[in-house]
């Protein structure tokens, strides 16, 4: 379970004498310096209401005991996106010793802008000079030891991913932490600009109260700059009056200074002197570009970018279901083999062969096995691909291609592979839209999700319709599904408050994806899944275990009756199974024969001695589009909250009844 | 021993090589020595002089392929072709010389005015947007001449500069600030997506992809870009 970001991060500084923060651009490899630093006892934590994690953990270097703090990846510091938000949070509430800043040697300029941030808020840093190994190759060199000059920290070179100088980089945390200096560093900006800072530094050192504990410059800066938080805190505090005043003459004379706005007057001259610092130490050979670069061009060139994606994504597709459904069948082969028995027993022993033990065993055996079922197959495989997807760099080219579909429907073109992964398990789906900014995006992009047929609904699909009414029925009912998804997109999109936020992502040159922080990433998220999705699914069904055993069930299809009979036109005890599939939806099709064989007789195995052709279509669309399965709705709940989930549920019933209905009266009039 | 002999180099020389350099500029090339004798109408030392002064003043740079102007010489280039410009406007307007003869005259009267005659003669002329061969008149900030366009609506290769982002967007300001994209920023249009999609831009070292709907709140004016309808009408100009 995700902590709470401010309670988590006052534990550990309450466990370690010592912590470091990591910061970064995204991909330059911060995560890879995290993975080397930390083992598998890893804390991810929230802040309320924000999807973008801290991770926290605790390493030993020497015989010192070291709390680092994983920022998400961002360019700057500030309040205008979540992860600058988070980030930027993290660092004032874990207050750490100092800042390891991992710096990408290929773009060092705007690399440096936060580092100049974080030396603005007067905490040291101590600089991780990434992928020198990639700068070297393209012809970049740079004066480590200037570096060190200029920012007053150390610089060591480092290649994370074979995990060099990261030894060194520890120790200066070390040495620096232990016999800590006042920052020497007085990196300037503009003589005019520096004139207002330092003014309202003055005034503010002798304010004790100061948030944070900020040395007076940082809090100046800040205030210059508009922050919400501290103009907050000035608006508050006690005797201030003549820091209000002076506050906002300052304000305006660094208005009056460029005729803009001071928050963008302080951006521009950090990147100035990001620039500036890049050029002074930056040793360009000659220009060389790599063939890795050039070839890399291929996957946003229209012409190439398009082809090459649609062989991606189908590449995605088949591994998910060749090897998910490999791994699947292989799973539940061992299963019945081995656990089952082994659980089978203690239960039947104890209790007896009765209703309660049966049920219990609904749980723990079928329940068990349908988690680690849908998780060990469709979870672990999608999530290595999404790693893979991500760590070369090739995710942000799917974006690019994708961004004008997407956008219809008011998401953007990173919303593509939480798509594509739901027609393997809309579980991981949900739980990889995190990638997307807003909760807006989100919700759209969950709806979709749960609309997709996952691989237990396809199962149906190909089970009942394909097998009884031909494949071209199985096929019209994925276009029907498509097209309601669709129309279901550009229907949020218009009726949901607010609009898209729109792209504007980093494209990167390809890396070589490693594979031991891809498993290690694969393993966090397939363990979050078992803990949120087991205990859910163990439950559910053991509820409705209790509920077959005891024959309540039965109860439950004369109240159906006027819906599925009457609207759907398909047998009552079809439409039974359509609720019990909420425990998984293939399901659906194993019990609605075992439920027909009770009701009809044998005969009753073949679908079509009860059902018509058209009837078992409209079957497979409404159990199709209908609530998403417990697990899907837990993860739902959890990421979206219980309101939205059951908001998106009671739509798609809704959803289900209409288009079945519609479906069945387009039917009636072939049959 | 006349080769010892420094050419005069006069004020109003000075600001007719920036003016020479600009307006090959805005027709999309680098200027070259030859653009400034043929435009100035002086001779190759007394050019070769003052673009030796301009350089020491700080308002020309060696571009890579030819003569290029610093952002402060840009500023004072667009200060004289503003000037030019609307010397031209008062002699079709005002006085009703044919405007195919008023660009010699107006480079005589570009240096004479004053900011005060300036600021006059703006209003007398009602604030006018080009010249009378329908060159755009730069404003008296000195901005460059070109007009803004959205970024949505530039092609790929283009070389542009942020002038602006769309002021209700303050929070989008901040953010694309955030990484470099910022007023005054240069930045190259690598890539198009077709149907609508996003543009790839690439500024200093990053590449970025912008949606369009993004992209069309960003406002930008051309570096270097060539525009065919208006490099004739300034044709006619000279």
């Amino acid at each position: 379970m995700a902590l709470s970001c401010h309670g988590a991060l006052k534990e550990l500084r309450a466990d370690v004498k010592l912590s470091v923060a990591l910061a970064g651009n995204p991909n330059v490899g911060k995560s890879s310096i995290f993975n080397r630093l930390t083992g598998l006892g890893v804390a991810t934590a929230n802040y309320p209401g924000k999807t973008v994690e801290v991770q926290l953990a605790v390493t030993r270097f020497g015989n010192q005991r070291i709390g680092v703090i994983d920022l998400p990846g961002t360019y700057a510091l500030g309040g205008v996106s979540e992860d600058q938000w988070v980030a930027r949070q993290a660092l004032l509430d874990g207050a750490p010793d100092a800042v390891i800043l991992v710096l990408d040697a290929t773009n060092l300029a705007r690399n440096l802008y936060l580092g100049l941030q974080v030396l603005d808020l007067g905490i040291p840093l101590v600089v991780a000079l990434n992928v020198v190994d990639q700068a070297e190759a393209r012809g970049i060199r740079i004066d480590a030891e200037r570096l060190a000059e200029i920012l007053g920290s150390p610089v060591i070179p480092t290649v994370a991913t074979r995990g060099s100088g990261l030894d060194t980089v520890m120790a200066e945390v070390v040495r620096r932490t232990s016999h800590p200096t006042p920052l020497r560093v007085r990196l300037r900006y503009s003589e005019d600009v520096e004139a207002v800072i330092g003014k309202l530094e003055r005034a503010l050192t002798a304010r004790r109260d100061r948030p944070h504990g900020l040395p007076p410059r940082a809090v100046a800066i800040l205030l210059l700059e508009g922050d919400p938080e501290f103009t907050a805190w000035l608006a508050d505090a006690p005797d201030a009056d003549d820091l209000r005043r002076l506050r906002e003459d300052l304000t305006e004379t660094l208005r009056d200074l460029r005729g803009e706005d001071p928050a963008l007057l302080l951006t521009r001259e950090r990147h100035g002197l990001a620039g500036i610092i890049a050029s002074e130490v930056e040793y360009r050979r000659r220009r060389r570009i790599l063939l890795a670069d050039r070839l890399w061009q291929f996957t946003t060139a229209p012409a190439t970018g398009l082809p090459l994606l649609a062989l991606a994504l189908a590449g995605i597709f088949a591994f998910l279901f060749v090897v998910g459904d490999w791994l699947s069948v292989g799973f539940g082969a061992l299963w019945t083999a081995y656990a089952s028995p082994a659980i089978r027993w203690p239960f039947v022993t104890v209790l007896g062969d009765n209703a309660l033990s049966r049920a219990l065993l609904w749980g723990f055996d079928a329940g068990i096995n349908a988690a680690l079922a849908i998780g060990i197959p469709y979870v672990l495989t999608f999530y290595f691909l999404l790693a893979l997807l991500e760590d070369t760099g090739y995710m942000n080219a799917v974006a690019f291609l994708t961004d004008r579909v997407m956008h219809k429907m008011g998401l953007h073109g990173r919303a593509v592979i939480p798509l594509v992964a739901a027609a393997g398990c809309n579980v991981p789906a949900i739980l990889g839209t995190r990638v997307l900014g807003t909760m807006r995006e989100r919700i759209i992009a969950s709806t979709l999700i749960v609309l997709t047929p996952c691989s237990a609904r396809t199962a149906v699909i190909l089970g009942a319709v394909s097998a009884t009414a031909g494949w071209p029925w199985a096929l019209a009912v994925y276009g029907v599904t498509a097209l309601v998804a669709l129309g279901t997109g550009i229907g949020l999109d218009r009726f949901l408050p607010g609009s898209g936020t729109g792209l504007v992502m980093e494209m990167f040159p390809f890396r070589r994806p490693m594979l031991l922080p891809m498993v290690k990433r694969t393993w966090t998220h397939f363990r979050e899944f078992v803990v949120v999705a087991a205990p859910i699914v163990v439950g559910g069904s053991i509820v409705l275990g209790g509920l077959y055993e005891t024959g309540l069930l039965w109860a439950l299809a004369a109240p159906l009756r006027p819906i599925m009979e009457g609207w759907l036109g398909i047998p009552a005890v079809a439409g039974l199974t359509l609720i019990v599939a909420v425990l998984r939806k293939e399901l659906a099709l194993q019990l609605l024969v075992t439920l027909a064989i009770a009701q009809y007789g044998p005969q009753a195995s073949n679908l079509l001695s009860f059902m018509q052709p058209n009837q078992i279509v409209v079957y497979a669309i409404v159990n199709t589009l209908y609530v998403p399965c417990v697990a899907t709705l837990s993860i739902l709940a959890r990421e979206l909250g219980w309101r939205r989930a059951s908001l998106i549920s009671t739509f798609t019933v809704v959803l289900a009844l209409l288009v079945g209905g519609a479906a069945r009266g387009i039917l009636s009039l072939y049959h | 021993m006349m080769d010892a002999l420094e050419p005069i180099v006069t004020d109003e020389i000075l600001e007719d090589c920036l003016q020479a350099v600009q307006r090959s500029a805005d027709q999309g090339r680098a200027a070259t020595a030859a653009d400034v004798t043929a435009f100035a109408h002086i001779p190759a030392p007394t050019a070769e002089a003052a673009l030796r002064e301009l350089r020491a003043r700080g308002l020309l740079e060696s571009g890579s392929d030819g003569l290029a102007l610093s952002d402060e010489g840009r500023r004072q280039a667009a200060a004289v072709i503003r000037r030019h410009r609307l010397s031209e406007r008062l002699l079709t307007d005002v006085l009703g010389l044919p405007w195919d003869r008023v660009h010699d005259e107006a480079m005589r009267l570009e240096h004479s005015l004053t900011p005060e005659a300036e600021a006059r003669l703006t209003s007398l002329l009602n604030n006018p947007d080009t010249c009378p061969h329908g060159s755009p008149i730069p404003g008296s900030d000195g901005i460059e001449a070109q007009p803004t366009r959205s970024l949505d609506t530039i092609p790929a290769g283009a070389q542009v500069r942020i002038e602006q982002v769309t002021e209700e967007e303050a929070a989008l300001l901040r953010y694309l600030a955030s990484l470099g994209l910022l007023p005054k920023a240069r930045l190259m249009v690598e890539e198009v997506a077709p149907f609508g999609g996003p543009l790839l831009v690439r500024v200093g070292g990053a590449r970025y992809a912008i949606g369009r709907d993004v992209a069309a709140k960003i406002l930008v004016r051309g570096d270097a870009e060539p525009e065919p309808r208006r490099r004739r009408q300034r044709r006619h100009g000279r």
